[in-house]
C-alpha cells in the first residue's frame, strides 16, 4: 500500500519483507539557471503539499479523479526534486508526462533492463531532472501543459498526461535475505517498523508537466542487483498530478508554498549548493531525452524573448556530501 | 437488532417502494426457499452461509462486511489475511479496538490507484 503522510509518500510491501518500505517526497527548490552551464545540486528548501486526489474529487477534472492518486501545487517554471528515502532496496521507475525520465521511453509497467529505466534506492539519494547525458541530467521544471514545452509534448506531440507518474518494486525477498541478512533474522514487529525518514503561476492552465530545464551533474547509477533482484508482481504505483499554485488554493482552500528564491538571490547571499559522490558505474543519457529543446530555448524559440530570473550564477559555496550524509537542506 | 430483525426492516423499507422486495422474490433471487429466508428474518434458524449473506447485501444494498458482522460471521478474505500472520493482526486489532474512527481511518486509507 501507499500512505501519505506529513508530505511524503511511503510504498510498504509487508507480504514481500517486513522491512521493505520506501519513502518519497518532493522537494521545492531552486531553478537553476538554464544556459548550457553545469551546475552543482540545488538544495532541498523543503517538501511540497500533497494532497489526496479523493479528497477533492468533486473540484478537479475527471482525468485526475480517474487517475486516482495525489497532487501537489507548482509555480510556472518552478523547479523540483524526488527525494527518495528507507534501507530496504527498491526499484523506482519515475516518468513524467508518461515519458520515463531515464530512458525516455513512453510508460509501461514493469521494469527494462536494457536500457535500464529505473533508478535503485537507496543508492539513487535523489533525481533532479531528465538523464540527458552520462553525469547529467536537465531539472525538472513545471510548464502548462499545452505550450509544447514539456518532454511528454516535445516526445509524443501531444499534450495528454502531464503529472510525474512513479512506480515502486521492492528487492524479492530471498534476494534481501540472501545480501543483507542471511546470518541474523531481525526481530520483527510491524508496528514498531521505523518510517525510515533520513535526514537527507503565471498560468491560468489547470494541468502541468514537467520540462527539461538547466544542466546540472548528476549520476544516475547502474543497478548493481540486476533486474532478476526485483519483485514486479509486488509493485505499487501512483500518478502525481501538478496543480497550478492558484489553482492548488481555489481547489483546497490551502496557501501553496511561497515561489522559492531565484538562484541569483540564493547565491548571492552566500548559501550553499551541494554536489554529491559516489563512485558507482553511473548510466548514459538517453538519447531522446538529451534532444529535448530546453525551457530557456524553448522561449527564445518561440520567439517569447528570454526566460526570466535566468541570469548565470556562480556558486560560491558547494558542500560536499556522500552516502550516509545527505542532507541537502537549504534556508532562505 | 439481531441479524434477521435487520435484514427484515430494510427489506421492508425497500418493499414499501417496489414490490420486487417482497420475501418470495428476494429469496429467489438469491436462490433460497422464501420459507427459509421467513425463519432468517424471524430469528428460526442461523443465519445463512457467507455466499447468501453477500448476495443479501448486494440485494438490499447493504454493506456486506457488516451484514456478516451482525450475522457474527469473518468475512473469508479477511480471514485469510489473518491466517498469514496470525499474531500480528490479532495484536494490531487489540491495539486498536479503543482508537477512535479518524485515526481507524488515517490508518486504512492508502492513496488510490485508478486508471492511467
Amino acid at each position: 500500500m501507499i500512505e501519505l503522510m506529513n508530505n511524503q509518500l511511503t510504498f510498504r510491501f509487508p507480504e514481500v519483507h517486513q522491512k521493505a518500505a520506501c519513502s518519497i517526497d518532493f522537494q521545492r527548490t531552486l531553478r537553476i539557471p538554464d544556459d548550457n552551464r553545469e551546475y552543482p545540486l540545488p538544495p532541498g528548501l523543503g517538501r511540497f503539499p500533497v494532497e489526496h486526489v479523493d479528497d477533492f474529487a468533486n473540484k478537479l477534472p475527471d482525468t485526475w479523479r480517474s487517475h486516482g492518486g495525489v497532487f501537489i501545487p507548482m509555480y510556472q517554471s518552478e523547479a523540483l526534486w524526488i527525494n527518495f528515502s528507507g534501507d530496504y532496496p527498491c526499484a523506482v521507475k519515475i516518468a513524467a508526462g508518461k515519458i520515463n525520465a531515464v530512458s525516455g521511453e513512453t510508460w509501461s509497467n514493469g521494469l527494462s533492463a536494457d536500457p535500464q529505466d529505473y533508478a535503485v534506492i537507496p543508492e539513487q539519494p535523489w533525481l533532479d531532472g531528465f538523464n540527458v547525458s552520462e553525469d547529467f541530467i536537465r531539472q525538472f521544471v513545471a510548464m502548462p501543459l499545452g505550450e509544447g514545452f514539456t518532454a511528454e509534448e516535445q516526445i509524443t506531440g501531444k499534450a495528454e498526461h502531464g503529472g510525474l507518474q512513479i512506480i515502486v518494486y521492492p528487492m524479492k525477498h530471498d534476494v534481501y535475505v540472501e545480501h543483507f541478512e542471511r546470518a541474523v533474522e531481525a526481530d520483527l514487529d510491524y508496528l514498531d517498523m521505523p518510517m525510515f525518514s533520513r535526514t537527507v503561476c503565471e498560468s491560468a492552465a489547470p494541468d502541468m508537466g514537467l520540462a527539461p530545464g538547466g544542466l546540472m551533474r548528476q549520476e544516475i547509477y547502474e543497478d548493481e542487483y540486476g533486474i532478476d533482484a526485483w519483485d514486479q508482481d509486488n509493485g505499487f504505483r501512483c500518478f502525481i498530478h501538478l496543480a497550478n499554485s492558484e489553482q492548488y488554493q481555489m481547489i483546497t482552500g490551502h496557501q501553496p508554498p511561497h515561489k522559492p528564491a531565484t538562484a541569483k538571490d540564493y547565491t548571492e547571499a552566500g548559501l550553499p549548493w551541494f554536489d554529491y559522490y559516489d563512485d558507482s558505474k553511473a548510466l548514459a543519457g538517453s538519447d531522446t531525452l538529451g534532444k529535448l529543446t530546453s525551457v530557456a530555448a524553448k522561449v527564445i524559440e518561440k520567439g517569447k524573448g528570454l526566460l526570466p530570473d535566468n541570469e548565470p550564477v556562480h556558486p560560491k559555496t558547494v558542500k560536499i556530501i556522500s552516502k550516509g550524509n545527505v542532507v541537502r537542506d537549504g534556508e532562505f | 437488532m439481531t441479524f434477521g430483525e435487520y435484514i427484515r426492516e430494510h427489506r421492508e423499507a425497500l418493499k414499501s417502494e417496489d414490490r420486487r422486495f417482497s420475501v418470495r422474490q428476494v429469496a429467489q433471487r438469491i436462490g433460497v426457499e422464501p420459507a427459509y429466508l421467513s425463519k432468517i428474518e424471524r430469528g428460526d434458524v442461523a443465519p445463512p452461509s457467507e455466499a447468501k449473506i453477500r448476495a443479501l447485501a448486494e440485494e438490499l444494498g447493504e454493506d456486506p462486511d457488516v451484514l456478516l458482522a451482525m450475522a457474527g460471521k469473518v468475512s473469508s478474505d479477511l480471514q485469510e489475511i489473518i491466517r498469514k500472520r496470525p499474531q500480528l493482526f490479532a495484536d494490531l486489532i487489540r491495539q486498536l479496538k479503543s482508537a477512535p474512527d479518524h485515526a481507524l481511518l488515517r490508518i486504512a486509507r492508502d492513496v488510490r490507484d485508478g486508471d492511467w
